[in-house]
């Protein structure tokens, strides 16, 4: 036991001690108060919760490590998972808000009046939730593999129980508090290794203006050791990819079934929109300083790891080699470790950073602590959207409609259990690293919530069967397009796996397009309602007429 | 419950639905518009960075929060334009949703 793992796992208890307590104490207070806490959250706050509903495992642990290797082609993750609450906050959130469902299916299955379009869109939620918790499973892996220092599998393992208890026994509802915690201990972790690395490197506390000439100096050491650029555009892909891959993640962002949920509770259209621009505020504080993490892990590791004599490696790299993930080879037989012959994973370079820059015991427990506040919230979100598209909107809705409340929430905790171990048994040998993995979760949902949604808000005519072919012609491009791109060597302009969402939202966009304009149009009644999802929620949109609701009776 | 003049729904429509295209111009093109011409402007430099680096990593990712933040307040001016009272609006959508 070294100090390390106790001072880790101390404040890694410390922090789900605090989750638990709000937890608790505020289920204890809803059932008491209910009508205060019916009021719903306060915008800036549904903002941090959103923040850290969002904020997974990939943004924390795997960004800037994807930077880092990526270079500026790594920058679409960043573009991508933040212009995306363009098209959400401004095209769906409010829209949906207005509409008022429960889960993102029952809004497809009551919009399009259609049981097979609630049953596809319930197992595309399905699938888009599992790829993505894949994610985040082999995330915590990374986080608990160097906890006790062992293989990242074995972690991965610990975090499938972990998840699956926090997930199932966490309650449904009064979750956003909680949240609310999770995300001041993220970014807190963040951050405090980006300032300390900025006081070092840069001697500046404000690493986002400081890590600029330290972008510069890396470009001329790699032309001194001839290998392209930091930050030259597109040499690990080309410019179609990187733009196909940003579309991707946009699209995706704005179908995404338990990022919408979280829209679902706010109380109006207006506080919707105040939401997705604090969500985006606070998340952007964590997008803004990816990339200066990421320069700085580079700039160490090239300044400081490589050109130090292989037997004279700092501890810290045994209990990384001990992962699985961190390879020193001296591949020339020289005796000293080249930049070439280090091999990093995308996955470690948050998590082994603040040891290499020898930040200190405490803000390696920190960042620990933080990487587990955003793999567990980004899970438990998940395996709520997994368990409430099979609990509520197959099991009950379309199977047994005269369940119990009972029943069906035994059901819920057994989709979480299994759809956990399921998961982990795929993250154990992760087929790709964390930034991708969560990448096709997003393709998924470009091509089959994003044009769905879209066409059923802002298109009245669009029918059921044009959202079932859609649905069901996304899914397949998009699914197809990830296989052949990743094991087929099959490709269109360069654009490989991860920009697969480009071809699927245009496939289901136009299958729904198609399909509905050579069916009959939707009833009368389906047809007013889309266009009240114009106005605000005093406005009434009847027949071709629109209402203003001074008094706020209920019509 | 009062009726009012369709005309009137629409303008308030028409005025958000101009802000919006407003909104996705900007954001293509502080986005998508700078990754198409990448390379030429990666000779410009700013703050030590190169103008391509410096929108991929920020400058883009700013513009999207002030854009949020500038919606949601011309936003709140559209509906007092029109006479949209939020109090009402919570009265009228609660229940119609689950509360977390």
């Amino acid at each position: 036991m070294d100090t390390q793992f106790l001072v880790s796992l101390s404040i890694i208890l410390a922090t789900f001690g605090l989750y638990i307590g709000i937890a608790v104490f505020n289920t204890a207070k809803q059932t008491s108060d209910f009508y205060v806490a019916s009021r719903g959250v306060p915008p800036i706050f549904n903002g941090m919760a959103i923040g850290a509903d969002w904020m997974s495992a990939a943004s924390f642990i795997g960004l800037a490590g994807t930077i880092m290797l990526l270079g500026y082609d790594g920058l679409a993750y960043i573009m991508g998972w933040t212009g995306g609450y363009l098209l959400l906050t401004f095209l769906l959130a409010p829209q949906l808000r207005k509409y008022g469902r429960y889960t993102v299916p029952e809004f497809i299955g009551d919009r399009y009046n259609s049981h097979t379009a609630r049953v596809i869109a319930a197992i595309s939620t399905i699938i888009i939730s599992f790829t993505y918790s894949i994610g985040q499973l082999s995330g915590s892996g990374v986080v608990i593999g160097r906890l006790f220092e062992i293989d990242a599998k074995l972690g991965t393992m610990i975090g499938v129980v972990l998840i699956a208890t926090y997930a199932a026994f966490g309650g449904m509802k009064g979750i956003t508090w909680t949240q609310v915690a999770q995300y001041i201990i993220l970014i807190i972790a963040y951050l405090i290794p980006v300032i300390f690395m900025s006081l070092q490197l840069t001697n500046s506390a404000l690493p986002w203006l400081s890590y600029g000439e330290l972008v510069g100096k890396m470009g001329e050491l790699d032309r001194e050791l001839g290998i392209s650029e930091y930050f030259a555009p597109f040499t690990n892909g080309t410019k179609w990819q990187f733009l196909a891959l940003m579309f991707t993640l946009m699209a995706g962002t704005a179908g995404l079934p338990h990022v919408i949920v979280r829209f679902y509770t706010v109380s109006t259209m207006k506080a919707a929109r105040w939401s997705g621009a604090w969500a985006l505020l606070f998340i952007g504080l964590l997008y803004l300083s990816a990339p200066a993490y990421a320069a700085f892990s580079r700039f160490i590791l090239m300044t400081k790891v490589a050109g130090s004599k292989i037997t004279e490696l700092p501890a810290w790299t045994k209990s990384w080699v001990d992962t699985g993930k961190l390879q020193v080879a001296d591949g020339n037989g020289d005796g000293v470790l080249q930049w070439s012959e280090l091999i990093i994973s995308n996955d470690i370079v948050v998590m082994a950073t603040p040891e290499i820059a020898n930040l200190g015991v405490f803000v390696i427990g920190l960042v620990a602590a933080g990487a587990m506040a955003a793999a567990l919230s980004t899970a438990g979100g998940l395996m709520i959207a997994i368990s409430s598209a099979f609990a509520h909107d197959i099991y009950y809705r379309v199977m047994k409609p005269n369940a119990t409340e009972k029943t069906r929430l035994n059901v819920a905790r057994i989709s979480i259990v299994v759809a956990t171990v399921l998961a982990g048994l795929v993250a154990l040998n992760p087929p790709g690293a964390i930034t991708q993995i969560v990448a096709w979760a997003f393709a998924l949902a470009s091509g089959t919530f994003f044009p769905a949604l879209i066409l059923g808000v802002w298109w009245k005519r669009s029918n059921s069967q044009g959202v079932i072919a859609g649905l069901l012609v996304g899914l397949a491009v998009t699914l197809g397009y990830i296989f052949a791109a990743k094991y087929g060597g099959f490709t269109i302009l360069g654009i490989i796996d991860t920009g697969a969402g480009v071809f699927g939202a245009t496939a289901a966009i136009l299958a729904n397009v198609i399909v509905s304009l050579a069916t009959p149009a939707p009833s009368q009644k389906i047809q007013e309602e889309v266009l009240d999802l114009r106005y605000p929620e005093q406005m009434t949109y009847k027949n071709g007429e629109v209402w203003m609701n001074d008094d706020a009776t209920k019509a | 419950m009062k009726k009012i003049d369709k005309s009137v729904a629409d303008a308030y429509f028409r005025e958000k639905t101009r802000n919006m295209i407003i909104y996705f111009i900007i954001w293509f093109l502080v986005s998508f518009g700078v990754v198409m011409i990448a390379e030429p402007l990666s000779e410009i430099s700013i703050g030590g960075f190169p103008f391509h680096y410096f929108m991929g990593a920020q400058g883009a990712i700013v513009t999207f929060i002030i854009l949020l933040f500038v919606n949601a307040k011309l936003s709140d001016g559209i509906d007092m334009k029109y006479g949209i009272d939020e109090e009402k609006n919570v009265r009228l959508s609660e229940g119609k949703s689950l509360d977390h």
